[in-house]
C-alpha cells in the first residue's frame, strides 16, 4: 500500500512542476493556464491523500469544489485569453507592454 | 446519519443578495439600453434592503451555523454594512463613466453584486472552505469586470495579468490549505484553533507560508505587488474603484478569520512574515509612489502602503489590533472611493483624467471640489485632524503597546515620505494652471455622492469615536 | 512490493512524465494531451485511495469539458509558436533552480511525519464512496454548494460578456414573418402595352 508520504512528495513534485512552468513559459499564457492547472492538481492531491490517511471526508469534499471553482476559473480564463487576441492578435506576455512601471 | 437543519434565517442577507440578483439577470435580459437605469436604480433599491435586513436580522450574540460553515458575528456586522456602503458609493460613482463609455451594461451592477456576495460569504466564512469559496466567486467576478472593456486593449491586458496572478495565488492558499488541513484534521476555523497545539509543527508551519503568500497576492503586499499597479491604471476607472475599495474590506476580513480565528495559537509565526510584508509595502508602496504621473497608478502605489498599514495592525495578534485594523480598512476605503471618484468626477467622454496633470489648477474650474480633493488627499496622507490620521495613529498605538517601536518609527518614517506626493497633487490643484478652463460635467447624483463622501472623510476625523467604537465593540464579543 | 505499490509507481511516474512535458513541449495542443494524460494519471491514484468518485469526476468535468475548451481556444487562436519560445532556454537554468528549491524543501517538509498519519482505515465491501459523499455534500456542506453554484453562475455570466458579440449586420432568418408572406408581398403586376416588335 502506498503511504501518506508517497502521495504528498507527489503532489510537492506537481506543484514545483507547476511553478517551474509558470517561470519557463513567461511568454506563452496559455502553457500558464495549463500550470494553473496542474497546480491546482497538485493540491487535490494533498487533499485527497490527507483525506484517506484521516479517514475524514472533509478533505474530498473540498476537491469536489476545488475541480468545480477551477472549471469555472478555467471558462473565465479563456474568455479573457480570447477577448486580449481580439485585441492584440497575440498571446504573448512579453508584448504585453502597454502598461509598465 | 444524524444531520442538523442549518439556521437559514442568519444567512438572511446573503440569500437575499443572491436572490435579487439573479431577478436583477432576468429583468435586466429585456430591458432596452435607454432604460438600463432601471438595473441602476435596483441594484441600488438592493443595497438598501440588504443592509435595512443586515442590521435587524442581527441577534446581537455570535451565532454559527451550515455546520461550522457560517457565522454571524461583530465583526461580520459591521464588515458587512462597510461593504454595502462602499459598493453603493461605487455603483453612483459608475453610472456616468459606465454611460460616457458605452460600456452601461447590466453586467457590471450583477458582477459587482455577485462580487460582494463573495465579500459576504469571506466576512462571514467560518471554515477553510467557505473563506475559499468566497474568495473566488469575488476574483471570478473581478477579473471579468476589468475585461469589460472589451474593446480596450489595456483593459484586457490587465484583466489577463489579474487572472494569472489571481490563479496563482489562489493556488498558493490552496496548498497551504491543503497541509494545515492534513496537519489538524479539521477545516472548521475554530477546530483548527483547537487542534493547532497538538498538530505537526513542521506541516503547520510551512502551510502558513503558503497560505501567507496567498493572502498577501491578494492584499497586494510587497514582494507580491507586481500585478496591482497594472490592473488599477488598465481597467476602466469604475471598475478600479471597485476593486480599489471594498475587496479590501474582505481581505481584512480574510485575514481576522484565518489568523485571528483559526491560526491565532501559531501567532509567533506568522508575526515575523507579517512584519516583513508590512515593512517592505509601506517602504515600496510610499517611494515609488512619488515617481508616478499617472494619478490612479499612485493611488495603485498608496494602497500598497495602505496594505502595510493595515498589516501593522493585525500582527500585534491583541484584539484590539484586529479592531485597530479594522477601523483602518474601513478608513481606507472611504478616502479610496473618493480619491477614485475624483478621477471619475474630472473623467468626460473620451478623456480620462488620470494623468496628474489633470488636476492643475482644479481650485481655477471648480473650488468647492478642489477643497474636496484636499480633505481625501490630506486624509491618506494621515495629516490631523482628518480620518486618515486617526486610522494611524490606532494602529500605530497598537503597534507601540505591543513592544515594537522600532516597528512604530518605521510606519511614522514611511509615512511622512508618503505625505510627499499627496501634497503634489493639492500644489498641482492650487497653484498651477489649469491645462483647460472647462467646467466639470456631471450628474447631480455623482456631485452630491461625491460631497457627501470627502465630507465624510472631515466628519468622522472630528468626531472618530463612533466608528471606534463600533470597531472595538466587533472584536470584544467574541 | 506489493501489486498496489506497484500501480503507484508506474503511474506516478507516468503522471511526473506528463507533467514535465506539458511545461515543456513546443505546441499548445500537444501540451494540452499530455495534460490529459496527467489527469488519468492522476485519476488511477486517486483510485487507489479509495476516492472513486473524484477519480470519475476528475476525467469526465476536467477531460471532457475543461481540457476540450481548452484545445477548443488553442485550436481557435492562432498563435505562432515559434515566437512564443523565444526565451525559453533563458529561462530554463531559473526554472530547474526555482523547481529543484521547491521540490526539495516540501519534500523535506511531507516526508518527514508518514508515520503518524497511517492509520487508514478499511471500510467494508459495501462502502460506497459516492453515497458517503453525497450524504454530506447535500446536508452538511449545503452552503458551500449553493456557492459553488453561484460560481458557474457568475462564470457563464461573465464567458458571455466577455466573448458574446452581436454583429450588426449579420444575417439570420425570421421564420414568422417568412410564414406570413403573403402573394402580393413578392409578386407585383405590372401592366404594360405591349411593344411592336421591331
Amino acid at each position: 500500500m502506498p503511504e501518506l508520504s508517497d502521495y504528498l512528495i507527489l503532489g510537492a513534485i506537481l506543484f514545483s512542476l507547476s511553478i517551474a512552468g509558470i517561470f519557463l513559459n513567461r511568454k506563452n499564457v496559455i502553457i500558464i493556464l495549463m500550470s494553473i492547472e496542474l497546480m491546482l492538481l497538485a493540491v487535490n492531491m494533498n487533499f485527497i491523500a490527507f483525506s484517506h490517511f484521516l479517514n475524514n471526508i472533509e478533505g474530498q469534499v473540498f476537491v469536489f469544489f476545488i475541480l468545480t471553482v477551477a472549471a469555472a476559473e478555467a471558462a473565465i480564463g479563456l474568455a479573457i485569453l480570447v477577448v486580449l487576441f481580439r485585441n492584440r492578435r497575440s498571446i504573448n506576455v512579453e508584448e504585453l507592454d502597454t502598461l509598465k512601471g | 446519519m444524524n444531520f442538523e437543519m442549518p439556521n437559514f434565517l442568519l444567512a438572511l442577507p446573503e440569500i437575499f443578495v443572491l436572490g435579487m440578483a439573479c431577478l436583477l439577470l432576468l429583468i435586466d435580459l429585456f430591458l432596452k439600453d435607454q432604460d438600463r437605469h432601471l438595473t441602476y436604480l435596483f441594484s441600488l433599491f438592493t443595497l438598501v434592503l440588504v443592509a435595512v435586513l443586515t442590521v435587524y436580522g442581527y441577534s446581537g450574540e455570535r451565532q454559527i451555523s451550515f455546520n461550522g460553515a457560517y457565522v454571524a458575528d461583530g465583526m461580520s456586522q459591521v464588515l458587512k454594512l462597510g461593504v454595502y456602503f462602499a459598493v453603493f458609493v461605487v455603483f453612483v460613482y459608475a453610472k456616468d463613466y459606465l454611460r460616457d463609455r458605452g460600456i452601461f451594461k447590466g453586467e457590471f451592477y450583477l458582477l459587482g453584486l455577485f462580487g460582494m456576495l463573495g465579500m459576504m460569504i469571506m466576512i462571514s466564512a467560518h471554515s477553510l472552505l467557505t473563506l475559499y469559496l468566497g474568495l473566488e466567486l469575488l476574483s471570478l467576478s473581478m477579473y471579468a469586470m476589468v475585461a469589460m472593456q472589451r474593446d480596450s486593449a489595456r483593459a484586457s491586458e490587465a484583466a489577463m495579468k489579474y487572472f494569472v496572478l489571481g490563479a496563482i495565488a489562489s493556488g498558493m492558499l490552496l496548498y497551504g490549505m491543503s497541509m494545515i488541513y492534513g496537519a489538524t484534521g479539521t477545516l472548521d476555523l475554530s477546530g483548527i484553533a483547537s487542534q493547532a497545539a497538538t498538530a505537526d509543527k513542521t506541516l503547520m508551519a510551512f502551510g502558513l507560508v503558503f497560505l501567507l503568500v496567498g493572502v498577501a497576492f491578494k492584499l497586494g503586499a510587497v514582494p507580491f505587488h507586481m500585478w496591482l499597479p497594472d490592473v488599477y491604471e488598465g481597467a476602466p476607472t469604475a471598475v478600479t474603484l471597485y476593486i480599489g475599495s471594498a475587496p479590501k474590506i474582505a481581505a481584512f476580513a480574510l485575514l481576522a478569520r484565518l489568523l485571528g480565528d483559526g491560526l491565532i495559537n501559531l501567532h509567533d509565526q506568522w508575526q515575523g512574515i507579517l512584519i516583513i510584508l508590512a515593512v517592505l509595502s509601506m517602504a515600496v508602496g510610499n517611494i515609488v509612489a512619488i515617481a508616478q504621473t499617472n494619478l490612479k497608478r499612485m493611488l495603485a502605489y498608496s494602497t500598497i502602503s495602505h496594505a502595510g498599514f493595515l498589516l501593522l495592525g493585525i500582527l500585534t495578534g491583541t484584539r484590539s489590533g484586529f479592531s485597530s485594523s479594522m477601523f483602518y480598512a474601513l478608513s481606507y476605503v472611504l478616502m479610496a472611493l473618493g480619491g477614485f471618484g475624483m478621477i471619475m468626477l474630472i473623467s468626460r467622454k473620451g478623456f480620462e483624467g488620470d494623468k496628474l496633470d489633470d488636476f492643475k489648477g482644479l481650485n481655477k474650474r471648480s473650488p468647492w471640489y478642489a477643497f474636496m480633493m484636499l480633505i481625501l488627499m490630506f486624509s491618506m496622507a494621515g495629516v490631523p485632524p482628518f480620518l486618515g490620521f486617526w486610522a494611524k495613529l490606532s494602529v500605530l498605538e497598537e503597534v507601540v503597546a505591543s513592544g515594537m517601536i522600532w516597528l512604530a518609527v518605521v510606519g511614522v518614517v514611511f509615512s511622512i515620505i508618503g505625505v510627499f506626493y499627496y501634497l503634489r497633487i493639492i500644489k498641482l490643484m492650487y497653484f498651477d494652471e489649469p491645462a483647460s478652463e472647462e467646467e466639470l460635467e456631471c450628474s447631480a447624483d455623482m456631485r452630491l455622492m461625491i460631497s457627501a463622501n470627502a465630507l465624510m472623510v472631515l466628519g468622522i476625523g472630528l468626531f472618530p469615536g463612533a466608528l471606534m467604537a463600533a470597531c472595538a465593540a466587533a472584536f470584544s464579543t467574541t | 512490493m506489493g501489486i498496489e505499490k506497484f500501480i503507484f509507481y508506474i503511474f506516478s511516474v507516468l503522471l511526473i512524465a506528463s507533467a514535465s512535458m506539458v511545461i515543456t513541449v513546443r505546441n499548445p495542443v500537444k501540451a494540452a494531451l499530455f495534460l490529459v494524460l496527467a489527469f488519468f494519471a492522476s485519476a488511477v491514484l486517486w483510485l487507489l485511495i479509495k476516492a472513486e468518485f473524484l477519480a470519475i469526476v476528475l476525467v469526465l468535468v476536467y477531460v471532457g469539458a475543461v481540457m476540450v475548451l481548452f484545445l477548443f481556444v488553442v485550436m481557435m487562436l492562432d498563435i505562432n509558436i515559434e515566437r512564443m519560445r523565444a526565451g525559453f532556454i533563458r529561462y530554463l537554468p531559473l526554472g530547474i533552480l526555482v523547481a529543484l528549491t521547491m521540490a526539495g524543501m516540501l519534500i523535506w517538509v511531507v516526508s518527514g511525519d508518514g508515520s503518524a498519519f497511517n492509520h487508514s482505515v478499511l471500510h467494508g465491501p459495501s462502502y460506497s464512496n459516492t453515497q458517503a459523499l453525497g450524504l454530506v455534500l447535500y446536508t452538511n456542506y449545503v452552503y458551500p454548494f449553493e456557492i459553488a453554484a453561484v460560481i458557474l453562475l457568475v462564470a457563464i455570466i461573465a464567458a458571455i460578456t466577455l466573448t458574446l458579440r452581436r454583429r450588426p449586420n449579420t444575417k439570420h432568418q425570421k421564420p414568422a414573418e417568412q410564414i406570413a408572406v403573403k402573394r402580393h408581398d413578392r409578386v407585383r403586376m405590372v401592366k404594360m402595352k405591349a411593344e411592336e416588335r421591331k
